[in-house]
C-alpha cells in the first residue's frame, strides 16, 4: 500500500517521505490551498524521479476552458507523471482525441461509490479511482476487492463538502454592504458543526471544519490490499510532516505497530462516514 | 423544423395525467428506487405501465429517472428493474452513471438521457456521451445562452435545459451538504435542501445561500432559436394546480411562438400568471449573465403560501346545472374567479351561489377537501380547475 499526500503549502521536504503527491494544476483545479504551474510540476518530476506525481484537474470545464485544457494535457502527457485526476468527462474525451498516454484517475468527488462504475472507467482507459468520502468502510472494501482500477482511499483530512459556481461570499457581503471576505467559518444551528467557506475566481467551496481521522482503519485497508491511501494536509499543518513519516513507517512495518494508532488518536475521533451509513428515504412509501 | 418538447415533472399518476392534459409533450417520473426524489410518492411498476399507456394514447412520452449516484448495493437489483420498466413501456431513462448508461444501451432499444446530475457544461463532455450512445444530454444549469448554442452547434446533440422551478445552489452532483448536516444522502435521493438553511457567522446577519427559482418564460423564443430540443420544468413534488398553471403558460408561449403570435402583451399576461403561482421569487440566473447577488435570498427559507387555487372540478350536476368541485382554499360569494381547463379554455365569472353536496346554500367555502357546487352552464373536462382572480376585499373573512 502506498502513501499519497496533498499539501496545503509548497514543501519539498515531504516528497522524500511519501510514495506520491497530488498537485493541483493552476487555472484548471479547485479545492486546493496551493496550485502549481506546469513548469513547477516538471521541476518536481525531474528532481524527484521516484515520486509518483498525480496532477489534479478537477474544475467544471466550460467551452472557453477547452483549448487551455487541451494544451495542458498535451504538455502533461510529455512529463513523466503518474496520472491526471479528472472530474470533467471532457478530459476522457480529449485523451482519446489526442491519443494521450498519460493515465487517468477517476476523481468525481462525491460520485466514486461503486465498483461497477470503477470497472466501466477501467475499460475506458482509467487506471485509478479516488473513492468518495461519503461511503462506509464495508463499501470501500467491497470496491477494493472488485474494482479493476487501483483504488485510492482518503484517510486523513478535512472533507470538501460542496462547490458552487456562484460567488456566495461576495453576494453575502454585498447584501451586508461590507467589503467581501474570501474565507469565513459558518455554524450550522442544530448540529453546531462548523464549515469553512472559501471563494475564489471559480466559485465557492464548502469544507467541513473538522478533521477526519481514519488512521485506525489503515490496517484494515492494508490487509485488504488497498493500493493507495491519501492524506491531505489542510487543517493539519502543525503535525502533518510527523504524521506522514510515522504513517509511512507504519505501512512499511505491515501496519502491526499499535503505538501508531494510539499516538494518532490525538487527531480526534471523527471518522466521517466510514462507520456511519447515510440514509435517503425518510418517509415510508405508503404503497410499500 | 421539429417543434420543441415541453417536459414536465410528475410525482404520481394523477400529476402525470394532469401534466399531459395541460400540454406537456412528455413527463419525467421516478420509480420506487434509483431516483433523486426518494421521498416523493413515486411510481410502482403497475403505475408506470398505466402512465405509459395513458401517454402513448395521446402520442406523448414518459421518461424515468434512474439518476442516483449508485452504491454497490444499489447495483444488485437495478438490472432486472430496468428490464421490467422497459417492458412497462418507458420511452427513455434519465441516467447519470455511465456504467448504467452502457448497460441500458447494450441490452435495450430505449433512449437514454444524461441527467443534469453530471453537470455537463462543455461540448467535449457532450461528445463523449454521444459516442457512448446517449440520445440526449440535460445540460448543467450554470450555462449561458452562448455556451448552450455552441454546444448544440458543435455536437448536433439533442439538448434539454431547465426552464422553470427550483435551482441547486451548487453544481448538481457536487454537493454533499445534506450528507454532512443531516446524514441524508443528497446524491441518492435524500437531499434535505441544506442550501436553504441559515447559518451563523461572526456578522450581524446569518449566512444564507438559497437561490431564487428559475423562470425562463421570456427566453423561450431564444431557446427555440438556438436549437434546444426539450424544455424542462422542475418539481415532481409540486401541487397539481402549480403544474397545470405552469405547463399551461409554457404551452401557450411555445405554441404562440410557432404560430407567430407571441406578442409582448401575451407574454406579460402569462408571466403574471407564473408569478402568482410561484411560492418563491424567480430569476434567470446564468442565461444572460453570470449569476450574481440578485439571484439569491438573504433571509433563509422564504416560501409563500399561494391561496389562489380554489378547487378541482370533479364532475357536473346536470339537473341543477352546477359544477361539482373539491375545495382547496377559502372563497366566498362575490369573489371573482377563473375556471381553466386542460383544453386551455378560460372562463371568468363572479361566484353568485355556493352549494354543498345536497344543494344547501353556503355563503363561504371554508373547508378544504369539502365537495361543493357552483352554478355553471356547461359541463367541463375532468381536471379543470378554479383560481381566484380577486378577493371581495370589502367583506371580512
Amino acid at each position: 500500500m502506498k502513501l499519497l499526500v496533498e499539501l496545503s503549502e509548497k514543501n519539498e521536504d515531504i516528497y522524500k517521505e511519501v510514495d506520491g503527491v497530488i498537485v493541483a494544476l493552476k487555472g484548471l483545479a479547485i479545492e486546493s490551498d496551493v496550485y502549481y504551474t506546469i513548469k513547477e510540476i516538471e521541476n518536481i518530476v525531474s528532481k524527484y524521479p521516484k515520486l509518483e506525481v498525480f496532477v489534479k484537474i478537477n474544475k467544471n470545464i466550460f467551452n472557453k476552458d477547452l483549448e487551455i485544457l487541451k494544451e495542458a494535457l498535451i504538455k502533461l502527457d510529455k512529463l513523466n507523471i503518474k496520472g491526471i485526476l479528472f472530474y470533467d468527462i471532457a478530459i476522457l474525451q480529449l485523451k482519446k482525441d489526442l491519443k494521450l498516454n498519460v493515465e487517468l484517475v477517476w476523481n468525481q468527488t462525491h460520485m466514486v461509490n461503486n465498483y461497477e462504475t470503477c470497472n466501466y472507467y477501467y475499460e475506458h482507459g482509467v487506471k485509478y479511482a479516488i473513492l468518495g468520502k461519503e461511503i462506509t468502510l464495508d463499501e470501500i472494501i467491497e470496491i477494493v476487492k472488485n474494482a479493476k482500477t487501483q483504488t485510492i482511499v482518503e484517510v486523513v483530512g478535512i472533507p470538501s463538502v460542496a462547490f458552487s459556481k456562484r460567488k456566495l461570499l461576495s453576494n453575502y457581503y454585498s447584501d451586508l454592504h461590507k467589503s467581501a471576505k474570501n474565507k469565513i467559518v459558518i455554524e450550522e444551528k442544530i448540529t453546531k458543526d462548523h464549515y469553512e467557506v472559501i471563494e475564489d475566481d471559480n466559485g465557492t467551496s464548502f469544507y467541513l471544519d473538522k478533521v477526519v481521522n481514519a488512521t485506525g482503519i489503515i490496517r484494515t485497508l492494508y490487509l485488504n490490499e488497498t493500493e493507495y491511501i491519501l492524506m491531505r494536509e489542510k487543517g493539519l499543518e502543525k503535525v502533518f510532516y510527523e504524521l506522514v513519516v510515522d504513517t509511512k513507517k507504519y505501512i512499511d512495518n505491515k501496519c502491526e505497530d499499535n503505538t501508531y494508532v494510539d499516538k494518532y488518536k490525538m487527531l480526534g475521533e471523527f471518522t466521517n462516514f466510514f462507520f456511519k451509513k447515510t440514509i435517503y428515504r425518510v418517509k415510508k412509501n405508503e404503497k410499500n | 423544423m421539429k417543434k420543441i418538447e415541453l417536459l414536465a415533472p410528475a410525482g404520481d399518476l394523477e400529476r402525470l395525467k394532469i401534466d399531459l392534459l395541460y400540454g406537456a409533450d412528455a413527463v419525467y417520473i421516478g420509480g420506487e428506487n434509483y431516483g433523486l426524489r426518494a421521498n416523493a410518492p413515486n411510481f410502482t411498476l403497475d403505475e408506470i405501465k398505466e402512465g405509459c399507456l395513458f401517454a402513448h394514447k395521446l402520442k406523448k412520452k414518459v421518461y424515468l429517472t434512474l439518476n442516483i449516484v449508485f452504491h454497490n448495493e444499489d447495483m444488485k437489483d437495478v438490472f432486472s428493474y430496468i428490464e421490467k420498466v422497459v417492458e412497462a413501456g418507458i420511452d427513455a431513462f434519465i441516467v447519470s452513471d455511465p456504467f448504467i448508461i452502457s448497460f441500458i444501451k447494450d441490452n435495450f432499444k430505449v433512449e437514454v438521457h444524461l441527467s443534469t446530475q453530471n453537470s455537463t457544461s462543455n461540448y467535449k463532455s457532450v461528445e463523449y456521451f454521444k459516442n457512448e450512445g446517449v440520445d440526449r444530454v440535460v445540460l448543467a444549469r450554470e450555462l449561458s445562452k452562448i455556451e448552450i448554442k455552441e454546444i448544440i452547434d458543435k455536437t448536433k446533440m439533442d439538448i434539454e435545459v431547465f426552464i422553470h422551478g427550483a435551482m441547486c445552489t451548487c453544481y448538481s452532483g457536487r454537493c454533499s451538504l445534506s450528507n454532512y448536516v443531516t446524514n441524508r444522502d443528497a446524491n441518492r435521493g435524500g437531499c434535505a435542501q441544506v442550501c436553504r438553511f441559515a447559518f451563523k457567522t461572526d456578522e450581524e446577519k446569518d449566512f444564507t445561500f438559497a437561490t431564487k427559482d428559475l423562470n425562463m418564460a421570456k427566453y423561450i423564443k431564444d431557446l427555440i432559436e438556438i436549437g434546444v430540443s426539450s424544455l424542462k420544468i422542475e418539481g415532481r413534488m409540486r401541487s397539481i394546480y402549480y403544474l397545470a398553471t405552469v405547463i399551461g403558460c409554457y404551452r401557450e408561449i411555445i405554441d404562440s411562438y410557432y404560430s407567430n403570435d407571441l406578442t409582448d402583451r401575451k407574454l406579460t399576461r402569462l408571466q403574471q400568471i407564473l408569478d402568482r403561482v410561484a411560492n418563491r421569487a424567480t430569476a434567470e440566473h446564468y442565461f444572460m449573465k453570470e449569476a450574481d447577488a440578485t439571484d439569491q435570498y438573504y433571509s433563509g427559507r422564504v416560501e409563500l403560501s399561494n391561496q389562489d387555487y380554489l378547487g378541482l372540478i370533479i364532475g357536473y350536476d346536470k339537473k341543477n346545472k352546477c359544477l361539482i368541485l373539491r375545495e382547496r382554499n377559502y372563497f366566498e360569494v362575490g369573489d371573482e374567479i377563473e375556471i381553466f381547463t386542460p383544453e386551455h379554455k378560460n372562463y371568468k365569472l363572479v361566484v353568485k351561489n355556493i352549494y354543498d353536496e345536497n344543494m344547501n346554500k353556503l355563503l363561504v367555502a371554508r373547508h378544504p377537501e369539502e365537495i361543493l357546487k357552483i352554478e355553471f352552464c356547461e359541463e367541463l373536462p375532468k381536471y379543470s380547475m378554479i383560481r381566484l382572480i380577486k378577493k371581495n376585499e370589502n367583506k371580512s373573512r
